[in-house]
């Protein structure tokens, strides 16, 4: 950069600089020929002052002073947001609620075992890659969120939200009845994930289950039919974990929800002691057949057979243990239903135990 | 000697922080101050220059980028007329009160004296 032979050159360079960070408007030409004069006032107090013409140096110690052109033109310039105060609560909220309750769960839970699933042995790449579509993928999310709500900003919407509230509708008092333990919830969350995992890699490594078995043993077709559903089941007993956390105040959710996955469970277990029960005659192997290269062995036909026959026998136990649980949770719930009749018409109370 | 180090490193970080909430609250008070001055002074008609000049022999320095915006700002409210003139070969833009504006000034001054008499009173019986 040159020094200009005229100081007062410096005073132009100064105001382009301002002007460069200003918004184009008919103002911005109007503060920056007020700013103009101020400086050449000042300059003209400091002459005076001095008695002589200011040089390159004088001159810009006044605008040092009056500070930097991107600083200045932020003061001058008029105060903006990309979203304003009203808008932004609800931008936040949505913005969690998009990254860490949906797209975290879906990669975590769905993407991500499935890439690891299908990458087999290479699944060190399948997790970095998995990782990098999660990193875009949260990136892109929140770059639509936040345009989304600056397009609302911009169009007024705010005010529209703003106004649109009625003392009324407002939800009452939250009772602090939240009797599910936190310890519990998230227990119940990373063995839920874990499950998820396990089930999703069921398909592609078969030993997770039969163990060095799998080599001359294999899933039979009653499996082939249940998968989808046993999946199914898994996964809303993790999203029932999920909402009991992220909403402890509703004190009703975990108790129907696990009542109604129980009783989903209950069914399911029952079609599948149906699918499985021994025909008149013939071979009974419902649950695991031996592989083709097996099934000339006596000895693995046996360890099928016993095998199928304790399968069995633990989903009739299951089955049993989920009747005393639908028993049990059904009285609980009722009981909860009870209390709630009963305490209402009573004023709710404003202190937190 | 980590001790010493975290336990300066502690009141520096405090210090600054109580250092950048006093500038915070002084703001605050100076704000509704200023606003009050700059109306008064411009009970007589003067450009930019010459009235952050006048405002700073009284004692209230206030730069370029403070005073600029808040005359937009109050002549937008109809508390400022302004025109552009030339004046010793330049052209300057001078403000003065509006009819509305002396209308509230005066409001603001019974106020302003109304919260200086408690404030006294606040401060007497501290």
């Amino acid at each position: 950069m040159s020094t200009p032979k005229n100081p007062m050159e410096l005073i132009d360079r100064y105001l382009q600089a301002v002007r460069f960070w200003l918004p184009k408007s008919q103002r911005q030409e109007d503060l920056i020929a007020e700013l103009g004069e101020d400086l050449r006032s000042q300059i003209d107090a400091k002459e005076t002052e001095l008695g002589h013409p200011l040089d390159a140096t004088e001159v810009s110690a006044i605008l040092k002073h009056c500070g930097s052109p991107m600083i200045v033109a932020a003061r001058l310039g008029p105060k903006q947001h990309l979203i304003g105060p009203t808008l932004f609560p609800i931008y936040l909220f949505v913005l969690k609620m998009v990254l860490l309750w949906i797209l975290v769960p879906v990669f975590i839970f769905i993407i991500g075992p499935v890439n690891v699933a299908k990458a087999g042995s290479d699944w060190g790449t399948a997790v970095v890659n998995t990782l990098g579509d999660l990193w875009f993928g949260l990136f892109v999310a929140a770059g639509t969120i936040t345009l989304i709500f600056a397009v609302l900003e911009r169009t007024h919407a705010q005010v529209a939200i703003a106004d649109k509230w009625d003392p009324l509708k407002l939800p009452p008092v939250r009772k602090q009845e939240r009797k599910t333990s936190l310890a519990q919830t998230v227990c119940e969350i990373f063995f839920g994930m874990i499950g998820v995992m396990w089930l999703l890699l069921l398909p592609y490594h078969p030993g997770l289950i039969l163990g060095p078995a799998h080599t001359f043993l294999k899933a039979a077709p009653v499996w082939h039919m249940f998968y989808v559903p046993i999946l199914l089941l898994g996964i809303v007993g993790l999203l029932r974990s999920g909402i009991t956390l992220a909403r402890p105040q509703w004190a009703w959710f975990p108790r129907v929800a696990q009542l109604l996955q129980t009783v989903l469970s209950l069914i399911m277990l029952n079609l599948m002691i149906r699918t499985a029960a021994p025909p008149t005659g013939g071979d009974w192997h419902p649950f695991v057949v031996l592989a083709d290269a097996a099934k000339n062995s006596a000895e693995y036909v046996r360890v099928a057979a016993v095998l199928n026959s304790s399968i069995l026998l633990s989903l009739a136990a299951a089955w049993l243990g989920l009747c005393i649980a639908v028993a049990i949770q059904s009285w609980q719930f009722l009981g909860f239903i009870r209390n709630r009749v009963s305490s209402t018409g009573q004023p709710a109370s404003l202190h937190v135990q | 000697m980590y001790h010493t180090v975290y336990v300066t490193s502690y009141m520096t970080t405090s210090m600054t922080a109580r250092a950048e909430v006093f500038e915070n609250l002084k703001l605050e008070l100076r704000r509704g101050c200023l606003t009050l001055a700059v109306l008064t002074q411009l009970r007589t008609e003067q450009y930019g220059y010459t009235l952050r000049k006048a405002l700073a022999e009284d004692g209230l320095e206030i730069d370029e980028g403070t005073l600029y915006p808040l005359l937009r700002r109050l002549e937008t409210q109809g508390l400022l007329v302004s025109q552009w003139r030339e004046e010793d070969k330049r052209n300057k833009r001078f403000y003065r009160l509006s009819p509305q504006g002396e209308l509230t000034l005066n409001q603001l001054l019974s106020e302003w004296q109304r919260i200086n008499t408690s404030l006294g009173k606040i401060l007497q019986e501290a």
